[in-house]
């Protein structure tokens, strides 16, 4: 410590060359209020924090006034069609539904990347085209899980598209006596 | 009592030296790590998706639908999207003959950046609330579920007149997980309507599944 410092020691006597060091101060800082304040500041940044930034996924949807020619006709043999429905039930079928409905199948969102990724393997790639149609009580995330499918598979040719009503009812009619589908991914 | 009393009282300090060391890494990673989530009136969960690019955020226009439907528009707060909102309003206003006072659209400029969902008539009433009444205020959302009524499209038109036809660069659509599908599809019927046919859906970042197509395609894009 500085001699000049005119420091409120205890004993008050002057100092000078033969004086003895003056008692060591504690230097020893109460941090409690300080920490308070930390961890106040803590609890505030981690109420107010976002981490996990949001992501753009990318969406490009066709033109439905283009010309007739320049819409690319599917074959009915590459075509595999995916319906959706409530409580995240999925159904497929390839190629043209059968009068009778005898292709469509039911699956869920775990089955359905393997059937895709079958479809894939087995399809030429320009003739391979998914149709996904959504129907009124699909949800927009089953939406986005079946385009985010198409992504993972690496699919380059899918669709939205409105549902027919033929569908609609045999969704309806798979519906009535199966159980619920395991939810969503 | 006299027995205690003979032991030695101990100190009942405590070194916080090294507690405040870590108490501050946390914070600074904290202070670093954040971003204030921007101000927004209604409550979306978005789904997932593999995708990793990052939400742009200059000069964005984006519609919002939450699980009732309700849909919203929103522009960003950097200069391009003020510019966008601010000819929205002026061209609706013309187009529809609301008579939005200047006041009123500087209010539509504020507003617009937590999202505005009412009726293109509602419009002028619900641009002299208050900031405190707008926080509170249960916006009805933009009627979209009638095709002769997708005021979405009045919106979306207003604003790409007003622009001249120029689009905004990032056109965001941030929709609810359990939104029904017709809306979805009206949303997407209004913007086709106006010829936007690229825009981005925010989702949130998810793992892509080992063993899958895209996954060994990433896998080897990272070797290089």
């Amino acid at each position: 410590m500085g001699a000049d410092v005119s420091a409120p020691d205890s004993g008050g006597h002057k100092k000078g060359p033969g004086v003895k060091k003056q008692a060591r101060k504690d230097t020893k800082v109460d941090m409690t209020p300080m920490v308070d304040l930390g961890f106040l500041l803590i609890t505030f940044f981690v109420f107010t924090t976002t981490m996990s930034t949001p992501k753009a996924f990318k969406l490009n949807v066709p033109d439905d006034s283009a010309k007739d020619e320049e819409k690319s006709e599917a074959k009915a043999s590459g075509a595999f069609t995916v319906l959706l429905s409530k409580e995240n039930h999925v159904y497929y079928y390839e190629g043209q539904l059968a009068p009778d409905g005898s292709n469509f199948k039911s699956s869920n969102f775990k089955d359905i990347r393997a059937e895709l990724l079958r479809k894939k393997a087995n399809t030429p790639e320009k003739d391979l085209v998914v149709i996904i149609k959504p129907n009124e009580t699909a949800v927009y995330k089953n939406v986005v899980d079946m385009l985010d499918e198409m992504t993972i598979t690496e699919i380059k040719r899918y669709a939205v598209v409105d549902i027919f009503p033929g569908e609609v009812d045999l969704i309806k009619a798979t519906e009535a006596g199966a159980p619920a589908a395991p939810g969503g991914k | 009592m006299s027995k205690l009393n003979k032991i030695p009282k101990k100190s009942t300090w405590v070194d916080m030296t090294a507690f405040v060391d870590v108490a501050f890494l946390i914070l600074s990673f904290f202070m670093l790590a954040t971003k204030f989530k921007p101000p927004e009136v209604v409550k979306i969960d978005n789904p997932k998706s593999v995708s990793s690019e990052n939400q742009p955020e200059k000069d964005v226009f984006k519609v919002s639908f939450d699980k009732e439907g309700r849909v919203f528009v929103s522009y960003s707060t950097d200069q391009d999207g003020k510019e966008k909102a601010k000819l929205t309003a002026e061209v609706l206003s013309r187009q529809k003959g609301l008579g939005l006072t200047p006041a009123d659209i500087a209010t539509f400029v504020k507003f617009s950046v937590g999202g505005i969902g009412v009726p293109v008539e509602k419009l002028k009433g619900f641009l002299q609330l208050s900031d405190e009444e707008y926080k509170s205020f249960k916006q009805p959302g933009i009627p979209v579920q009638d095709t002769l009524n997708n005021q979405l499209n009045d919106y979306l038109n207003a604003l790409l007149t007003g622009t001249g036809g120029r689009k905004p660069e990032n056109v965001m659509l941030n929709g609810d997980n359990g939104t029904t599908y017709p809306y979805f599809k009206n949303v997407l019927a209004a913007f086709k309507k106006n010829g936007i046919f690229s825009f981005k859906l925010i989702t949130s970042l998810e793992g892509v599944p080992e063993g899958t197509p895209l996954y060994k395609t990433r896998k080897e894009q990272s070797k290089k």
